[in-house]
This record gives structure tokens, C-alpha cells and sequence, in this order.
């Protein structure tokens, strides 16, 4: 073994693994899993060339709970609240794809108003994950202030979508064929008062932090996704929108009732940290569009279908797969069952996962603070990539 | 498009499913032999990979590769069966690069191996853990056919059966 030749016994097995076909001139830097600049317990192992990476390799599964195979121990009902845990950042994006695939196997129709309901918390979601996002991304490139503003805003949401869900960060309001609780007025009276004062804090945002040159210089140019690096690798999300392709979930495989509000799909051709941080930040002005219409013609009627699935029912035979946009990509479910108690199998996709996976690709030849702001820039949930 | 992407190659059965019901677009069935062509035409063709795992059946692993197109959607599936006994095949990350961590996933948890993966250890699960978690007992295996929609099959070879039900009722192969 290489490592032996150099005298590398020390480190545990990924670092070993890690060194072999190493340079000799070279060296080998262990970040994490405990590390201020990777929110969350990921590892990162990086061959260094004075400051340049040559190499890199994320070492994951620091969080890994065996979502898939806890979903082969109890009904899908009993399992519909993992989901909320696997991101809880955007957990109503998960929790819209399991509905989805099992809606879609089942065949059930989900009353009109269930679906507004959905798609409007699904969002207020969206931008308390960008909202996050933000403000620990900015942290890792050395302002302290934006995350106190984000966090000012993100709570004022995380106390509208409690209303709404009943919880603050692990939602989990969706059901099998609607949604567990009506929204009151209450919640519409608040959300439509919020929805203009987050729209005049957006441009203070862009002044404040997105056209200070100090963050261009560190993100414009920095870590280029070009659109056969994100084919190769299945990224998605905010990443392939800021590399100029225009692919959102919701416009391309359209669920719910997205197709009846009119909002645009934020595309940036540079494929940098930039365009990145760009797309997220005219998501939220989007997501706000959708909820501002969404609210304006929310029809009246059921949260739930008739019948409605309880915790013992056991899902039909066959398979389904259903994806959602996620705020940071594409959330897939696979499910496939033969009838019985217990789901047979699910597979989750995580789009943070794909995205990471291109990391190693990007990362060569740039200087180690640049591949520390990709990874920023990736909007990572450690948890969604571990399951 | 996708109707003439798999033109002259030995596909074992290619269908055409209902989006609205499943999910997919295509389901293609593929000897493992195969697989890598069929791959590399999904590659040229602009398709993305969308995840890839394994499901645990009677007849054997059946390896599910999704892909999905960012200009035009509609997702496809490439099924592969593999043996439980001899649990391998080719790996495709030669192709597409995030198909590493992927097919180390699958290794983890179902202990299949993926010939000619550039980095072939633990991905998720600790290296020192024995065991494939999503291993199912004889007992607890389902039939293919019993957990697969068949779909609108445009061609296939003679003699493949992988999805016509073998109950007592002998049920006619589904055209």
C-alpha cells in the first residue's frame, strides 16, 4: 500500500483510503465532521498543493439513520413523519413528495383548497430554507450581520407556519389525500401582512450583502458547475438553474396546482458561487408571488378526501415514483409494494447528495477558501444527504 | 425521442408507462451485458441521473437506474437483474461520474458489487459493519411481478416473463 511507503500508518480508514496515489510534495488536510464551515457533521478530505486542491473526497454518513430501511418496519402513515426529518430545512418539500408517490400508487384525489394549503406552506417553507441558507452561507464567507436579519424574518414565518402545521421546523401537515389542519384566519391575516414586508426587505438584502464587492469577489468566477458536469452528476435545484438551464420541478413534471399562478423560473447562466446565491435569492421573491395569488383564490371546501387513509392501511401493489422541487432540488421518492403491511421498498433521492457529489470535480485546482465557499454555496443539509 | 434511443439494442422488453400513474415514461429491461450501452446513448442523448437502487426480489436484485431529461421530462428507467448468488455487474460511473456514490449506496446496503467503480468502499455504512441492511429474508421476497406495472410493452424478447404474474391462475402474458 502507498500510504505504508510513506510512512502514513496514522488516521482512520477513509484517511488511509484517502492517501493512497497521493504526491509526494503534497498535503493531505482533514476537515471536519466537526467543522464551523460545513453546518452539520460532514467531512471533507482535501490533497493540497500549497493552497490549491488537488484532490478531494467528502466523507458522509456521519448522520446516516437508515431512513430506507425504517420505512420497511411500519405502515406509511407511521413513516410520513420521517420525512420532515430527512431536511429539516425544507421538510414540506419532502413531505410533498412521499404524499405525491403515495397519492400517485393509490390514485387519490386531493381536494382543491388541500392543495393551495400545500403549496403555499410548501413555499413560506422555500424561503425559510433560502432564509437560512442565507445567513449561514454569508457567516462562512466572515459577515456576521445577515444572519441576524435573516433569522428576524425566518421567525416571524417559522411563527405564520406554525399556525398552519403545528410545528416550527420538523412540518409534517401533510396527509395522505390533504392536509391536517385548515388554515385560519388568523394565518391568512398574518401571511398576507407578511407578504409585502418581506418583499421591501429583499432590495435591502441585495444592498446590504449581494452587491457588496467583497462577496462578488469571493463567489463571481468561483467553483463553475457547467451544465455536463451537473448531467453527469443528477444535480439539480438552484445548482443547475445557476449554470443557465432552465429546469424546475414544478414546471417540468408540474404536481399540485403550480401551473395556476404566474411566477418565473430564476435562471443565471455563469454556473458560479454567484449565480448560485442569485437564483436563491429570486426564488423567495418568487415564492412570495405564489403565495401572495395563492392566498388571493384559495377556494373554499374539503382539506381531505373522503375516506381518507388511516394508520393502519397498507398500500396497493405496484411502484410509483414522484418528485417535488425542493429548495435545494429535486426530492425524489421511489416506492414500490406488494400489497403488504409495510412498504416493500422506498429509495429517497436527495438532491443535496447529487450536488455534493459533484464537489469533488469542482473543487480541483481552486484554492481551498474557494472550495469552501462551493460547498457554502451548495446549500448543503447534512441529514438529507445521509438519510 | 425516447422511442428510437434504444433502436438496435438488445433490450429484453422496453415499455411505455403512464407518467400520471407511475411516475415513469419508460421501463426498460436490460441484460447487464447491455447496460453500459444503453447508458452511454442516455449520456449522449443530454439524460441526467436521477438516483439508482436496488430491489430485493425472488427472481433476484433488480437494479433501478433513473434518468430524466432537463429539456424534455419524462423519466426512464433501466432495470438490470442480477443474481443473488453472484451479485454483480458492470458500474457506470465511467459515464456518470455521480453514479459513484450511488453504486456505493447500493453496495452498502445490498452487497452487490459494481465492476470497475473508482473508489469501491463504505459509503454511508461504517467500514467495519458486517451485513446489508436492506437484504430481505427468502421468505420476505416478493415476486417481480407482483410489484411492477408491466406497462405498454412496444417490443421484447421472446421468452422473457420477469413481469407475467406465475400464479395458479397461469394468466396469459400481457400484450
Amino acid at each position: 500500500m502507498a500510504y505504508e511507503e510513506f510512512g502514513l500508518t496514522e488516521g482512520d480508514f477513509y484517511s488511509r483510503n484517502f492517501q493512497k496515489g497521493m504526491r509526494e510534495d503534497t498535503m493531505i488536510l482533514n476537515l471536519g465532521p466537526q467543522h464551523p464551515a460545513t453546518h452539520g457533521v460532514l467531512r471533507v478530505i482535501v490533497e493540497l498543493d500549497g493552497e490549491y486542491v488537488i484532490r478531494a473526497e467528502p466523507v458522509i454518513g456521519y448522520l446516516h439513520r437508515m431512513h430506507e430501511k425504517m420505512a420497511e418496519g411500519r405502515t406509511i402513515t407511521q413513516y410520513l413523519p420521517n420525512m420532515g426529518r430527512v431536511d429539516y430545512g425544507h421538510a414540506l418539500g419532502w413531505n410533498g413528495a412521499l404524499v405525491g408517490a403515495v397519492e400517485r400508487l393509490a390514485g387519490f384525489e386531493v381536494p382543491e383548497r388541500a392543495e393551495y394549503i400545500r403549496v403555499i406552506t410548501t413555499e413560506l417553507n422555500r424561503i425559510t430554507s433560502h432564509l437560512l441558507w442565507w445567513g449561514a452561507f454569508t457567516l462562512d464567507l466572515g459577515a456576521i450581520t445577515p444572519i441576524m436579519y435573516a433569522f428576524d424574518d425566518r421567525e416571524q414565518m417559522l411563527d405564520i407556519l406554525q399556525m398552519a402545521t403545528g410545528s416550527r421546523l420538523t412540518h409534517s401537515s401533510f396527509r395522505f389525500g390533504g392536509v391536517c389542519t385548515d388554515l385560519s384566519d388568523r394565518f391568512i391575516e398574518t401571511c398576507k401582512a407578511f407578504v409585502p414586508h418581506m418583499r421591501d426587505r429583499l432590495p435591502m438584502y441585495r444592498g446590504l450583502v449581494t452587491d457588496n464587492v467583497i462577496l462578488r469577489k469571493r463567489l463571481e468566477g468561483v467553483g463553475i458547475f457547467d451544465a455536463d458536469l451537473c448531467r453527469r452528476y443528477g444535480a439539480s435545484g438552484p445548482v443547475v438553474r445557476g449554470s443557465g438551464i432552465d429546469y424546475d420541478v414544478r414546471r417540468a413534471e408540474p404536481y399540485s396546482v403550480y401551473d395556476r399562478f404566474d411566477w418565473k423560473v430564476p435562471v443565471y447562466p455563469a454556473g458560479d458561487s454567484m449565480a448560485r446565491y442569485l437564483v436563491r435569492m429570486d426564488e423567495m421573491e418568487q415564492s412570495l408571488n405564489i403565495i401572495e395569488q395563492a392566498l388571493a383564490s384559495l377556494p373554499a371546501g374539503k382539506i381531505m378526501m373522503p375516506k381518507a387513509p388511516k394508520v393502519t392501511w397498507a398500500l396497493p401493489k405496484g411502484e410509483s415514483y414522484f418528485a417535488t422541487e425542493g429548495a435545494r432540488g429535486k426530492v425524489g421518492v421511489h416506492l414500490v409494494s406488494d400489497g403488504g403491511k409495510f412498504p416493500y421498498k422506498i429509495k429517497l433521492r436527495s438532491p443535496c447528495y447529487c450536488n455534493l457529489s459533484a464537489f469533488a470535480e469542482a473543487a480541483r485546482g481552486l484554492l481551498l477558501a474557494d472550495a469552501l465557499a462551493i460547498l457554502g454555496s451548495l446549500d448543503l443539509v447534512i441529514p438529507e444527504i445521509d438519510r | 425521442m425516447t422511442e428510437t434511443l434504444f433502436d438496435g439494442l438488445a433490450v429484453q422488453s422496453l415499455a411505455k408507462c403512464d407518467p400520471a400513474k407511475t411516475g415513469l415514461l419508460w421501463s426498460v429491461f436490460l441484460s447487464p451485458d447491455e447496460l453500459l450501452s444503453a447508458v452511454k446513448r442516455l449520456y449522449q442523448a443530454e439524460y441526467f441521473i436521477e438516483d439508482l437502487t436496488a430491489i430485493d426480489a425472488k427472481e433476484g436484485y433488480l437494479l433501478v437506474y433513473h434518468f430524466d431529461h432537463m429539456g424534455h421530462p419524462g423519466r426512464v428507467a433501466l432495470r438490470v437483474l442480477i443474481y443473488q448468488e453472484a451479485p454483480e455487474l458492470p458500474s457506470i460511473a465511467d459515464v456518470f461520474q455521480g453514479a459513484e456514490w450511488h453504486e456505493r449506496e447500493t453496495t452498502d446496503f445490498y452487497g452487490i458489487t459494481f465492476k470497475g467503480n473508482p473508489n469501491p468502499v463504505p459509503l454511508l455504512l461504517m467500514p467495519e459493519m458486517k451485513g446489508h441492511p436492506l437484504q430481505k429474508d427468502d421468505g420476505a421476497r416478493a415476486s417481480l411481478a407482483d410489484l411492477l406495472p408491466t406497462g405498454e410493452i412496444v417490443r421484447t424478447v421472446p421468452g422473457f416473463d420477469l413481469l407475467t404474474p406465475k400464479a395458479e391462475s397461469g394468466a396469459a402474458t400481457p400484450a
